[in-house]
């Protein structure tokens, strides 16, 4: 098994000193008027593997969303590692995405550029030289075991290597936090689960995992905190 | 659970260039940024060609910017000649009237006529008395027209070409205002092909862009890029663009020899180079500044 280092441990002082995301009566209303998310109040702390459960339309991804600062709060309070992402400058956001891992259930992989090339982008972006990047890159490549394919396509993958690529991408800056935007909604039973033993793997090594999912069996094999919205509204935790 | 690949690290084929996006690694060059360069380099071909014949122009003109005569003639029987000197005296903007000597204006003819045969005796009888104007402003704008009727008044004649040549001086100055208006209308002209190009290439790569914002990439490093190509393009373009104006340079050497004008291209390198750059930064920033992430920082 290959390890990789725990998650920063310069996390957020709020009102509780564990919370990484503290979340006080958030609500997320869309410019055409539709109210995505209202009256959420909830609080993450540093370390947890949270599933975000709830029918389509929900708000899971809204609120991922919300967690990386693709969309902004409407009204109530929201910080994510002590930022506050109402008020927070683009620098700020920027930051925080520096150290956020994000996995989309499309996997937005770059299909014109190689696995590496799509695993380094992180660590490019934060400025790494490219001799620092490819023993990283074929440190996680092997954690998600695709070592032997750094220089291949993700065309020439199969669906589950492509998501493991996208774990891989999200986890090679080593960040504090992994939003994992149903990642296992395209991928089989035995695959899916072969990818939430990564995250898991991950979580049990201080990353804090939240992931939305509609893939409820999923949670016999891997338990974890079940935060589960209805219309927008926060419907049940357990 | 996870289990490492087994594979060793000698069994993974090494790259040791690997292509990065962002920062000052530029994109790949595709067919639309071949069109740019061949585009915007025939821009600056022709502004090259303008400012070469500019510069031709002046040349030719060169001596009369420094020191603007006109003569007058008036026959040499009539006996008006000190009131006539009077009279173009008093034209404003005319510093001096001197009167030539007839022997003067004979021994100078006979320089000119390389010693045709003609004596100097002869000469003088013939020449009409000469009176050279210096002037200090030749765009007046009444001003030629006043000499004329001086020189009317009087009976005596004026030396039209002078007159001319004077004028051309005025209208090259003009046309240099107009030469930079066509250089700025052309460098937007071509700011904006290059932004063209570029937003193609930007579209093509667009999940790239918000893939990198998503990442917490800065707005410079995802820019760099294409502000890069879009100078490099400028600069090709510029640096191609002045080597064919070497043909042309070379093709006219013994036309414009004959007026004595001798052409300069090593001036226009810098500018051409440059102003590529700077137009092909300028189109690169206007194409980038349209780029909208969905999931930016707002």
């Amino acid at each position: 098994m290959v390890t990789l280092g725990s998650a920063p441990a310069n996390l957020c002082c709020m009102s509780n000193p564990h919370s990484l995301i503290e979340m006080q009566q958030v609500m997320l209303r869309y410019a055409t008027g539709k109210t995505a998310l209202s009256g959420i109040t909830l609080d993450i702390p540093q370390g947890q593997f949270v599933y975000l459960t709830g029918e389509s339309g929900a708000g899971k991804s809204s609120l991922l969303r919300m967690f990386y600062g693709g969309i902004r709060p409407s009204s109530g309070v929201l910080k994510v590692n002590g930022t506050d992402m109402r008020e927070a400058a683009e620098a700020g956001i920027r930051e925080l995405r520096r150290h956020t891992g994000i996995i989309f259930q499309d996997h937005r992989l770059l299909f014109s550029r190689t696995v590496f090339e799509n695993v380094a982008l992180p660590l490019r972006v934060q400025g790494w030289k490219t001799d620092r990047l490819i023993p990283r890159v074929r440190k996680v490549l092997e954690y998600v075991g695709l070592a032997d394919r750094l220089w291949s396509y993700p065309e020439a993958l199969s669906g589950g290597e492509q998501q493991r690529i996208a774990i891989a991408r999200a986890m090679t800056a080593n960040p504090a936090i992994i939003l994992a935007d149903e990642p296992t909604g395209n991928l089989d039973i035995e695959t899916a689960r072969r990818v939430l033993d990564y995250l898991m793997g991950l979580n049990r090594q201080g990353t804090t995992v939240i992931m939305a999912t509609h893939d409820l069996h999923l949670l016999e094999s891997h338990p974890g905190r079940v935060v589960q919205l209805h219309s927008g509204s926060l419907a049940g935790e357990y | 659970m996870v289990v490492a690949d087994s594979r060793s690290e000698q069994d993974i084929p090494e790259q040791l260039h690997p292509r990065l996006p962002g920062g000052f690694h530029l994109p790949p060059f595709g067919i639309h940024q071949l069109l740019a360069l061949i585009i915007v380099c025939v821009s600056l071909w022709a502004l090259g060609v303008l400012w070469l014949g500019m510069q031709a122009a002046g040349q030719w003109v060169g001596s009369w910017q420094q020191d603007i005569h006109i003569h007058v003639y008036l026959p040499a029987d009539s006996g008006r000649g000190d009131e006539l000197k009077l009279a173009l005296k008093e034209i404003p903007h005319v510093t001096e009237v001197r009167g030539i000597s007839a022997d003067e204006a004979a021994s100078w003819m006979r320089s000119w006529l390389s010693d045709v045969g003609l004596s100097n005796k002869d000469l003088v009888s013939r020449l009409p008395l000469t009176f050279e104007l210096s002037l200090d402003e030749e765009e007046s704008r009444f001003l030629f027209a006043d000499i004329r009727d001086a020189a009317e008044r009087f009976g005596a004649r004026v030396n039209d070409e002078e007159v001319n040549l004077a004028k051309v001086h005025h209208w090259l100055s003009q046309l240099g205002y107009l030469a930079w208006f066509a250089s700025i209308v052309l460098a937007l002209a071509m700011a904006l092909i290059i932004s063209n190009t570029l937003r193609m290439t930007l579209l093509a790569r667009a999940d790239e862009v918000h893939l990198m914002r998503l990442l917490g990439a800065r707005e410079w490093f995802v820019r760099m890029p294409f502000i890069l190509e879009g100078a490099l393009i400028g600069v090709g373009a510029g640096a191609l663009g002045w080597i064919l104006l070497w043909p042309l340079v070379w093709g006219t050497s013994d036309w414009f020899s004959l007026l004595q004008v001798d052409l300069n291209a090593w001036v226009l390198l810098l500018p051409l180079a440059c102003g590529g750059a700077l137009v092909g930064a300028l189109g690169a920033v206007i194409a980038t500044a349209r780029i909208v992430s969905n999931d930016a920082p707002v």
